[in-house]
């Protein structure tokens, strides 16, 4: 039997290179230990994004598709979403799922972190709002943040950069919503709004979410990335991970991982971060099984891999008279409506949601939505009704907070596996009443809003599937190790040099894009660990 | 039509193409939008989706001569009952020429979006009225601790 190459060992070992793992391994850069970070994708090349081409929409139905099942590049794993009410959709690659987000970048709010103590559901974080905001007010500044200070939705923050355009989409939904004294307010966006850091501004391309070609949308690889390399930290891509190993005394001691070629290597660690979001996160630990950990590493509490929250979304899109100009524009950046975000006593279920103005499509989805919906026919009629809706259109997502719940679980699929024979992920899925009332809910408001704002015409989606991008809770923090996985600051109960740093620690989800969220908290947990260097284990 | 494919089409083939694309999206009745049939389909066909080609050669044989000179109903017709026959073949056929025709510069300058591609000529953006916030400010705070 071959032998396994293994590496010089290092201090710390992150495994993953998106929101999250960058975020850590810059923080953690001031300790000067030797850190590297195993990522299973490349770096990207931004003269290759879509949007260098004319072909820019065909190429989002492709290799630069949200859906990893259908993108099928070979750094991609496959993700089983047959039980499941919604698709799992991602990137791999260094910046991980920025690379694709619309950078939507709210931070959660305080009523987030006190679910339980306020309307009595799940439970309350071992942190706070407070906690975080230092840390959310410093990844802004990595990030390169746009936005209006003054949003009385919030406590005071000051984002570094101004609002982007709200543009003729905004204002008109703006006056709907001033119509009907609803709160809006332009979002907070990781998309710069003037030259920053050596990057220029944002141009106005459109098509965010398959990568930015102007640089002006901050993906970790050109925000967190250059200055902890620069700083010492090595990346080494195409390294897939396929489980962590122990030493006898249970503490992690390592990586096992598939180089470029395919090769099984062996990567030894006095630390070891996990920041694979979560659905890679679970399906590393659970994959990690061994005599101490059977039910995979970290998971005495049984609880790797459950709890799983989406965002459920609900789409109310408006057709306007007048031209909205609403193919251009950052597509999920424009203004967003916290008017149902707390808990109402009025209303038949607990949480809120977050209404999201999202902008318009291109040329081509136009066209194929309306051939989908039956609005633009093909044939004669085609130009004039493509007339009518193209560039006329606004639309609502209602990003809804989604409670825990232990049937909603990632697990390993028995047979389904990835090109180097680890087992994919199986996504199991339901969407709960509570967040079923809240999607219907949301779907009356919208309409309401559109209406008051003037749409000649509106469509509703009562449940978008392609919307899996928030991944969260299957690894969740707490102080009891009984009800968690790690503890307030993302340290694994069962293994003490074990860390989570990802989405997957989240308690609650909120109702709201949670990268912001997710890196503030990686940001928190670096800065603990540097605090807590000399007993970091204790 | 340049036939610039692998797969060479017959001037037979070609003109039935030529009457498929034009039943797809044919020119507008006020002469400002072109047809599908004016776009150099096979070039993008070679350029962009070679792997489509032999899909096209099949649809093409799906249609009976007398579809090239039928008239525009009758085509109409005949492209509906394909569409119901196999849904998602059809779609994909759709959404190849609906790519090639809204790639055309002519297109996007008459539907109102700029020529090329997105990157790097960008768009302009209007600001907004960001006086509509003072309603909202006015309301005071709304979070909760």
């Amino acid at each position: 039997m071959a032998q396994t190459p293994e590496n010089d060992p290092v201090d710390v070992l992150i495994i993953g290179a998106g929101a999250s793992g960058a975020a850590v391994a810059w923080s953690l850069t001031d300790t000067r230990m030797r850190i590297l970070c195993l990522e299973q994708g490349d770096w990207m090349s931004s003269s290759k994004y879509p949007s260098n081409g004319k072909n820019w929409e065909a190429q989002q139905t492709g290799a630069y598709h949200i859906n990893p099942n259908v993108r099928g590049r070979d750094t991609d794993y496959p993700i089983n979403n047959d039980a499941s009410a919604i698709d799992v959709v991602n990137f791999n690659g260094v910046g991980g799922g920025t690379i694709l987000y619309a950078a939507h970048f709210p931070r959660l709010h305080p009523s987030d972190f006190k679910v339980k103590s306020l309307d009595g559901v799940a439970d309350d974080w071992p942190i706070d709002y407070d906690t975080l905001d230092p840390y959310f007010a410093e990844n802004d500044r990595m990030m390169g943040v746009s936005g209006l200070t003054g949003d009385p939705m919030y406590p005071p923050k000051q984002p570094p950069l101004p609002p982007l355009p709200i543009g003729l989409v905004g204002e008109t939904m703006a006056k709907g919503y001033d119509k009907l004294g609803w709160h809006w307010w332009p979002s907070d966006s990781a998309i710069i709004s003037q030259p920053y850091e050596g990057r220029d501004k944002c141009i106005n391309l459109g098509p965010c979410t398959s990568g930015c070609a102007q640089g002006g949308k901050s993906s970790t690889d050109i925000t967190y990335w250059p200055q902890a390399i620069r700083s010492g930290v090595e990346l080494r891509t195409r390294c897939r991970v396929r489980e962590i190993t122990l030493k006898e005394d249970g503490m992690a001691d390592g990586v096992i991982y598939y180089d470029s070629e395919g090769q099984e290597c062996s990567q030894k660690a006095e630390v070891v971060i996990m920041a694979c979001n979560g659905v890679g996160t679970p399906r590393i630990l659970l994959n990690s099984k061994s005599a101490q950990f059977p039910d995979g590493l970290a998971n005495s509490s049984g609880l790797v891999g459950k709890n799983l929250m989406f965002h459920p979304v609900s789409i109310v899109q408006g057709l306007f008279e007048e031209r909205l100009d609403s193919h251009k524009g950052p597509m999920g950046c424009c203004i967003l409506s916290k008017e149902f975000y707390e808990t109402g006593a009025d209303r038949d279920f607990v949480r809120g949601y977050n209404m999201q103005i999202v902008r318009g499509s291109g040329p081509l989805a136009t066209a194929m939505q309306g051939h989908a919906t039956g609005t633009i026919p093909w044939g004669p009629g085609h130009h004039e009704a493509f007339r009518d809706r193209f560039d006329h259109v606004a639309s609502i997502a209602n990003v809804c907070e989604d409670l825990p719940e232990e049937c909603n679980t990632v697990t390993l699929d028995p047979e389904l596996t990835d090109s180097n024979g680890i087992p994919a992920p199986k996504i199991t899925y339901r969407v709960s009443e509570n967040s079923r009332k809240m999607l219907a809910h949301g779907l009356a408001r919208g309409r309401e809003a559109m209406e008051a704002a003037g749409a000649k015409e509106i469509v509703e989606v009562d449940l978008l599937r392609p919307a899996g991008w928030h991944l969260l809770g299957t690894a969740r923090m707490g102080n009891d190790p009984e009800t968690s996985v790690v503890n307030s600051w993302g340290r694994s109960h069962d293994v003490k040099n074990l860390f989570i740093v990802d989405g997957s620690i989240f308690v609650t989800a909120g109702g709201v894009n949670p990268t912001s969220t997710i890196q503030a908290l990686a940001l928190y947990i670096a800065d603990t660990m540097k605090k807590n260097l000399a007993n970091l284990f204790d | 039509m340049k036939n610039s494919t692998d797969i060479h089409l017959s001037s037979a083939q070609q003109q039935c193409l030529s009457a498929l694309l034009d039943t797809i999206l044919p020119a507008s009745e006020d002469g400002t939008m072109p047809s599908a049939g004016e776009m150099n389909f096979l070039v993008y066909l070679d350029e962009q989706a070679k792997d489509f080609m032999p899909a096209i050669v099949l649809v093409l044989d799906q249609l009976d001569e007398n579809f090239t000179d039928a008239p525009l109903p009758a085509r109409v017709a005949r492209l509906e009952d394909m569409a119901k026959a196999d849904k998602r073949a059809f779609n994909r056929l759709l959404l190849k020429i609906y790519d090639c025709y809204y790639q055309d510069d002519r297109v996007l300058m008459q539907i109102g979006a700029l020529p090329g591609p997105p990157f790097p000529r960008g768009n302009v953006v209007e600001p907004g009225d960001l006086s509509l916030l003072d309603a909202v400010v006015a309301r005071g705070h709304g979070y909760r601790r």
